[in-house]
């Protein structure tokens, strides 16, 4: 029994010794101790590598609009499973799990993002789920 | 009539006079014989074209605990196929934070954390192999470090993401949209490692995607210059259906933070690649470094790399064009500064 | 005909044709480039262009500095009263000097005139008088296309067999332009998504999908998302490839509209591209005051 569990961590030591550097000085940009959980619209995509970043206007409590600043993972990645501009336009509302910057501004990290019904952004229950990810022929 | 047949007649003459450098005929070192299988360009090369991608789980150094073991076991490698199988299904799912026990965002430490993986590459499970580290030489599997480099690389994976960064030399080359460097750039990158390599006459082009990092490699056998970049000068001859590519002439950057130590260039660094097409999906690309700044003696890796299908594409990577990580890590440094600074003030 | 006489000839028309090159008439040229192995006219090579388009693609003359400020008009003393006003270099530039001032240069547009519609052309004076907080080829930024062409560094020509490859020196810029059919663009980007095909002996590329974010020169002139490029590259001589960009932007522009320009071979013997990574370059500027201590004095920033 323990030489199985051995050997199982083994493999796993073996297969995350690879840094898969995500290049992220996270700590140095956003705050552990403020989550942040955003419904809002997006006005603007910046497709930057290696992160992307929504701008997104937030409806507060107040009634007022913030704009904000979310910053994203790579978008290479996701062209390559069939994400494209499309599949997050402008005035679409999404949800927005994750950190903000340490500095108090306008600005988060999107760790999770959803749309507003629940369904998880560029991701799919099977294989991508994202729209133009290859398997509809008949999107061009 | 007759003057502008002339002129045709002249243009093909100077057409065929000139030995124009840029556009003469292939390079005199001969690319193979009939008896090889490798694909060949429309000149005659072996071809090597097309976007290609290590997908292999094996580390570039050998963990500790496997001591002088190169291979695994085979059981050994049933475990790790199937427990590689599980993990990209559930990183296909959204799901690798059940995968590695995390549960919510609020109950996470931010490393290792930051994004869902849906933002990053791993659509498939990465191929699974006997070996245990990529490098091949020194026999220990193991980078040779110097002390002063092995001390520099446990600082730089101390400070990796956490700082502290005062101005914008302290995050590392990444960081600062420059480029990981070239040691590296075959088999890895932070969005996936992408490599496009496109052959025309007298040279070979790798398009890295990463950083949008270019080599021109030429092939005619010219002398290596005396100008140094940060990419070096690379010169490419052809031994058999084996590119190989000598490399020197690099800027001295050790004075930069690098994500990697052991990509770090400096004056002293010279690598020797060679790139050999095994079949029509994978190349055998070994690489040797030498570099008496950084490492006691040479060490050689042999990576595999895999031939992405040919619809696949190398996507522009702006970076330094959007580079808000940057103030924002700064600012955030700031912060830091301020906080540290108040409570000492205020008892 | 003997060698030597050959020889004569060929140098007679290398120089006649040099001499009577853009005649802006007609594209058919009895030049007929050599051919790759695939059959296609070889444009393989290291080439530059030498106008001074990149400070501005319209007819221009020497002016002191990129960002001039007018001096102030002298009132006050009898008989020093100045009726028209001179312009300086802005404060910033003037240490340059005359390394800092703009050359004269003729126009690359045809008919000297770009089409704007009325807001547009309003926004281009704008984008001129703030040329230095605004022009993105001073960060370091993509340059876009056409401006890639003919900034004042070599570019290389790499063809493949359904592929050909522009590598620019500035910034590292690499455009892949697809001779066989490929998908679309996924987002827009700052070099565009490039489809080329051979008309005789011009490759013509349609570049789409461009961002808005990139300038034609250092005078101000933009586009926007919309805008579609249509090169073409025609080889004249072993020596030239006579350049077209034809552009057309309906948010920005009132029709299309054309530059024309000569690219020239860089033929000496080491002829190649070398690296400019201009991003180290200008991180001072960018992010000098933005940590804890600036870099350039190692003082606490404020």
């Amino acid at each position: 029994m323990s030489m199985k569990i051995v050997i199982t961590l083994a493999a796993v030591v073996l297969m995350c010794a690879a840094r898969t550097s995500a290049h992220h000085a996270f700590a140095a940009e956003f705050d552990s101790n403020k989550p942040i959980k955003l419904r809002g619209t997006v006005v603007k995509m910046e497709w930057i590598n290696p992160h992307t970043w929504i701008h997104l206007d937030v409806k507060t409590p107040k009634g007022t609009v913030e704009r904000w600043m979310i910053e994203g993972g790579p978008p290479n990645a996701l062209y390559r499973r069939g994400v494209t501009k499309d599949s997050l336009p402008n005035g679409v509302e999404i949800l927005v799990e994750g950190f903000r910057a340490k500095d108090g501004s306008l600005r988060g990290n999107g760790r999770d993002l959803t749309f507003a019904d629940g369904r998880r952004l560029f991701v799919g229950s099977s294989g991508t789920g994202a729209p133009r990810d290859g398997r509809d022929k008949s999107e061009k | 009539m007759a003057i502008r047949s002339g002129v045709a007649i002249a243009s093909l003459a100077v057409a065929g006079f000139m030995a124009l450098p840029a556009c003469g005929p292939p390079s005199s070192t001969s690319a193979s014989s009939a008896s090889s299988t490798t694909p060949r360009t429309a000149w005659g090369h072996p071809d090597l074209q097309g976007v290609w991608r290590y997908e292999g789980a094996i580390p570039l150094e050998r963990p500790e605990q496997f001591a002088e073991r190169a291979s695994l076991t085979e059981k050994e490698v049933a475990e790790r196929q199937q427990l590689e199988q599980e993990q990209a299904a559930k990183r296909l799912a959204g799901q690798e934070g059940a995968a590695v026990g995390r549960r919510s965002v609020a109950e996470s430490p931010i490393r290792g954390n930051e994004y869902n993986s849906f933002w990053q590459d791993h659509g498939r499970p990465r191929q699974v192999s006997s070996r245990t580290s990529l490098i091949t030489d020194p026999p220990d599997g193991r980078l040779p470090f110097t002390a002063d480099a092995r001390k520099a690389e446990a600082r730089a994976s101390a400070r990796y993401g956490v700082g502290p960064f005062e101005s914008y030399l302290d995050p590392d080359t990444g960081e600062r949209c420059l480029t990981d460097g070239v040691t590296g750039m075959m088999w890895q990158g932070p969005n996936g490692g992408h490599n496009r390599i496109v052959q025309s006459p007298g040279y070979v082009t790798i398009m890295h995607e990463e950083y949008r990092d270019r080599r021109v490699i030429p092939l005619d056998g010219r002398p290596h210059g005396n100008i140094r970049q940060w990419f070096g000068d690379a010169v490419g001859r052809w031994e058999g259906d084996t590119l190989v590519v000598d490399t020197t002439n690099f800027l001295d950057r050790t004075n930069y933070e690098w994500a990697n130590i052991w990509t770090r260039p400096s004056e002293s660094l010279r690598l020797v690649e060679r790139f050999k097409r095994i079949d029509a999906n994978t190349m055998e690309y070994t690489i040797t470094v030498e570099d008496p700044t950084t490492f006691t003696r040479p060490w050689t890796a042999v990576i595999p790399i895999s031939k992405l299908s040919n619809d696949t594409q190398i996507y522009e990577y702006a970076c330094h064009e959007g580079n808000y990580a940057m103030p924002n890590l700064l600012r955030g440094g700031r912060t830091d500064a301020a906080r540290a600074a108040s409570k000492v003030r205020r008892p | 005909m003997r060698a030597g006489s050959r020889v004569a000839v060929t140098v007679a028309l290398v120089a006649a044709l040099s001499a009577c090159a853009p005649s802006g008439a007609s594209q058919s040229t009895s030049y007929v480039a050599p051919r790759t192995a695939d059959g296609v006219p070889d444009l393989n090579g290291v080439w530059q262009t030498l106008n001074t388009a990149n400070y501005d693609i319209q007819a221009h003359p020497a002016r002191p500095a990129l960002a001039i400020i007018p001096a102030t008009p002298r009132t006050g003393t009898p008989g020093l009263v100045r009726a028209t006003h001179t312009d300086l270099p802005a404060l910033a530039l003037r240490p340059l000097g005359a390394v800092g001032g703009v050359p004269a240069g003729a126009s690359v547009v045809e008919g000297d005139e770009i089409p704007y519609q009325p807001w547009a052309l309003a926004k281009k004076k704008e984008n001129a008088e703030h040329w230095l907080e605004r022009d993105p080829e001073i960060k370091c930024f993509m340059p876009g296309v056409p401006r890639a062409t003919y900034m004042p560094y070599p570019l290389q020509i790499l063809q493949s067999t359904n592929t050909v490859l522009i590598a620019y020196e500035f910034a590292g810029t690499t455009r892949t332009i697809h001779l066989d059919t490929v998908g679309n663009s996924p987002s827009p980007s700052w070099m565009g998504w490039s489809r080329g095909r051979w008309e005789g002996d011009t490759l013509v590329v349609e570049v789409t999908d461009f961002n808005e974010d990139t300038w034609f020169d250092r005078a101000g002139n933009f586009h926007s998302d919309a805008l579609h490029v249509v090169e073409r590259y025609t080889p004249v001589s072993p020596y030239h490839l006579m350049y077209e960009a034809t552009i057309e932007d309906p948010k920005v522009f009132t029709r299309p509209w054309k530059m024309r320009m000569p690219l020239y071979r860089r033929f000496d013997a080491d002829a190649q591209i070398r690296e400019y990574k201009c991003v180290e370059f200008v991180e001072q500027l960018m992010y000098g005051q933005l940590g804890v201590i600036d870099p350039a004095t190692g003082a606490v920033n404020k």
